[in-house]
């Protein structure tokens, strides 16, 4: 990728060595990316809501699968790994019994939304006075 | 040699990033990029891709049922982010597997592996490449010879029950024996479909003499069971005329 620039630090709950590899010091890319993810996620977390409000256990599986690899993508690796729990669980699980997972799973996608955009605001800023 | 590819994804993130990724590389050239499984088989109805990049859980339908749909063999790079597809991965002899998200650095190792195949005569190592079935095979005879064994064994058509794709092999399967020969399932499509075989799935031929019954999409062939693709069942239909 082009536009290499270094110096750019991510915040430390995202796995910057993963994103160093995935941009490869691409900073333009990487903006353009977590722009996209703040675009994407409202839409993919819709789907979950309406698949656990009617109960859907196995549309709410594949719309938490389809955000666990958006996550990926903004290096939240460990909020991958609660996705997949909460995957796995949906194939065995009531929505009930699922409640509380539900719950920390909002919690923590609402802090990484959060966090994402304020990465997004530093990487315009910082690609803006590098540009 | 650029090899031509599609790639069948229903995240734009993650298709913007294979898109780059292919660009980059200058090894894979993009025609098209599809949402979802209906509309790449639309696409492929009307142009053979080299390769596809395809996502196995999709709205409508998954990567699996693609590639049952399939009518040829382009080489396929899964890209999932579960695991727990490398079962079917390797029931489908997909050419490789990309777990999401995956770095530029895993992409080009992938494609290198692939151009190295269409580029190299496929030869396992410190062996001849086999010569599939010799010439008889292609003649109107009632038989043909494989290399199996270290050796050039002769098959009576009559007696294969049918033939499994196994990658880089081909299983031939007969009542008592089963032997493993160095070609693909495509050259022995080449030679064998005619009168008694007849291709129902990407990665299998049976001799249509030997079919027991057929439940559903599966023919019973004398205690195996085949699969039928989705992309040959009027084909197979029409062949064995079901009424």
């Amino acid at each position: 990728m082009q536009n290499i620039r270094t110096g750019f630090v991510f915040d430390e709950s995202l796995n910057a060595a993963f994103l160093a590899e995935l941009f490869e010091g691409d900073t333009i890319y990487a903006e353009t990316v977590f722009e996209d993810f703040l675009r994407d996620i409202p839409v993919y977390w819709e789907r979950v809501e309406t698949a656990y409000n009617n109960k859907n256990l196995p549309v709410l599986g594949t719309s938490v699968h389809t955000c666990k690899t958006l996550f990926g993508y903004v290096g939240f690796t460990d909020l991958q790994e609660l996705c997949q729990q909460f995957e796995n669980k949906c194939s065995v699980n009531t929505v009930e019994e699922l409640r509380l997972d539900y719950l920390l799973l909002i919690q923590r996608k609402e802090r990484a939304q959060h966090i994402i955009e304020k990465e997004y605001y530093r990487l315009r800023q910082f690609n803006g006075s590098n540009g | 040699m650029k090899l031509s590819c599609i790639i069948v994804e229903d995240i734009q993130i993650a298709a913007d990033f294979l898109r780059k990724f292919c660009e980059k590389s200058d090894l894979v050239e993009v025609k098209g990029h599809f949402l979802n499984v209906a509309d790449a088989l639309d696409f492929l109805d009307q142009e053979k891709v080299d390769m596809l990049f395809l996502d196995v859980e999709m709205p409508g339908a998954n990567g699996f049922e693609l590639l049952d749909r399939l009518t040829y063999s382009p080489m396929i790079i899964l890209t999932t982010s579960k695991t727990e597809y490398a079962f079917n991965a390797f029931q489908y002899h997909v050419d490789d597997y990309l777990k999401k998200p995956f770095t530029f650095k895993r992409f080009q190792e992938a494609i290198q592996k692939l151009q190295q195949k269409v580029a190299v005569p496929q030869t396992p190592a410190n062996t001849t490449p086999t010569p599939a079935p010799t010439p008889a095979a292609t003649t109107d005879t009632d038989f043909l010879f494989i290399k199996a064994e270290d050796k050039l064994i002769k098959l009576k058509k009559d007696d294969i029950l049918f033939l499994e794709s196994m990658r880089d092999y081909v299983k031939f399967v007969t009542p008592a024996k089963n032997y493993i020969t160095y070609s693909t399932l495509k050259n022995m499509e080449e030679k064998l479909i005619g009168l008694n075989f007849l291709k129902v799935h990407r990665s299998y031929i049976v001799n249509i003499n030997k079919i027991d019954d057929i439940r559903g999409n599966t023919i019973y062939l004398l205690g195996n069971q085949i699969p039928i693709g989705k992309g040959h069942k009027d084909e197979v239909a029409a062949r064995l005329n079901i009424l």
